[in-house]
């Protein structure tokens, strides 16, 4: 019986070892699987978000596509139609800029932005782009942060500057928006006003989606090579199992 | 599948879309649309009358374009073309899937989805990590 016991002390100390080894390998090994956990999560958390996005997208549109409805109803057929589109040579009058973010573990992703309501002439931004450089500009200027009576004055003075520049760029965002309206005649129902804002708010969704897009693939990506670099792991041990049998 | 080669900055890129007409209407109201000196629009309107083929060289045409940033297609428009949509593997321009009036969106057809889904059923089957 002694002897029984002994040896069954034995295999514990033993498989004591064996555990103590395994945990040193998983440790090894942990770095990248939290990488590869990371990744899964990020890819997950981008392909959540892309989805909610296309439900919100095709709630936007469809309110665009009514609001158009309604014009077309109000004004007539013929008077919103591709007949009457512009083929003379001219640039577009919302655009986007293409710029390189870093995004933690993916690395360098391109990142989509943008730029509503830019003048065709003078590639001058007009819209929101330039009201937010402006904000930015000035919101990173030390003065802001003096809580002194006498900055007040000069506080109250950018602010009312702000409010004016709002003012002059929301102005040219109507001149911008009355002329892409005008394709469709002077005076055009206040529908199609509403529609162009809903295509509008579809637009900034549609970038949203291509930046999640983006994201997701280059997660999606790692993700594919993690589990192609398990697999081919998995093969290799599986032969050499096969050989040794 | 998001190739990891020069990302191309651009300061004033496109968006180009393949879409039916109310769906293009409405977004050239946004101010998208644009014509250059040849004549060549950025989107172009699918009806009864366009063949596969149009579709096929419009698809093309603004996937190679330097100056476009987004493809916008209608998902019923894609599903005509759905062998070049699949294929097509690159970050920028960006091809969007979007619902239209008669068709709404379906995630099961989305190319991105699709793909997504086929590496976790063959992961689970191969593997049974996922």
């Amino acid at each position: 019986m002694k002897e029984v016991q002994n040896r069954s002390q034995d295999s514990e100390i033993e498989s004591e070892e064996e555990d103590g080894d395994e945990e040193t390998q998983q440790e090894q090994q942990n770095p990248q699987c939290q990488d590869q956990e990371l990744c899964l999560l990020q890819f997950l958390d981008s392909t959540d978000d892309y989805l909610n996005l296309l439900d919100a997208l095709s709630a936007t549109l469809r309110q665009g596509w009514f609001e158009l409805a309604s014009a077309r109803h109000s004004m007539g057929t013929s008077r919103i139609s591709t007949a009457l589109l512009d083929m003379k040579n001219h640039s577009a009058a919302t655009s986007l800029r293409v710029d390189e973010r870093d995004d933690g573990s993916v690395g360098m992703q391109p990142f989509i932005n943008l730029r509503k309501w830019t003048s065709s002439e003078g590639g001058d931004s007009l819209g929101e782009e330039k009201y937010n450089d402006k904000l930015q500009r000035e919101s990173g200027s030390p003065q802001l942060r003096q809580r002194n009576v006498s900055d007040l004055s000069d506080n109250l003075g950018k602010s009312s500057l702000k409010k004016e520049d709002a003012l002059i760029v929301d102005d040219q965002v109507q001149k911008e928006r009355s002329r892409t309206l005008s394709t469709f005649g002077t005076l055009v129902s206040p529908k199609l006003r509403l529609a162009q804002l809903s295509f509008e708010n579809a637009l900034e969704l549609i970038v949203e989606i291509a930046n999640k897009r983006i994201a997701m693939l280059s997660s999606f990506d790692e993700v594919k090579k993690g589990s192609e670099d398990t697999s081919s792991f998995k093969q290799v041990k599986e032969e050499l199992e096969d050989t040794k049998v | 599948m998001a190739g990891k080669a020069q990302i191309p900055t651009k300061n004033s890129a496109l968006i180009s879309m393949i879409a039916d007409e109310d769906t293009v209407v409405g977004f050239l109201l946004a101010g998208v649309g644009n014509v250059d000196l040849r004549r060549k629009t950025n989107y172009l309107i699918v009806d009864s009358k366009t063949t596969v083929k149009q579709i096929e060289d419009a698809f093309k045409e603004f996937t190679t374009r330097e100056d476009i940033a987004i493809v916008m297609i209608s998902q019923y428009v894609a599903n005509m073309i759905r062998f070049l949509v699949d294929s097509y593997n690159k970050p920028i321009p960006a091809i969007l899937e979007i619902p239209s009036k008669d068709h709404p969106y379906d995630p099961a057809h989305d190319s991105v989805l699709s793909r997504v889904k086929n590496l976790f059923s063959t992961e689970s089957v191969a593997s049974g990590r996922y």
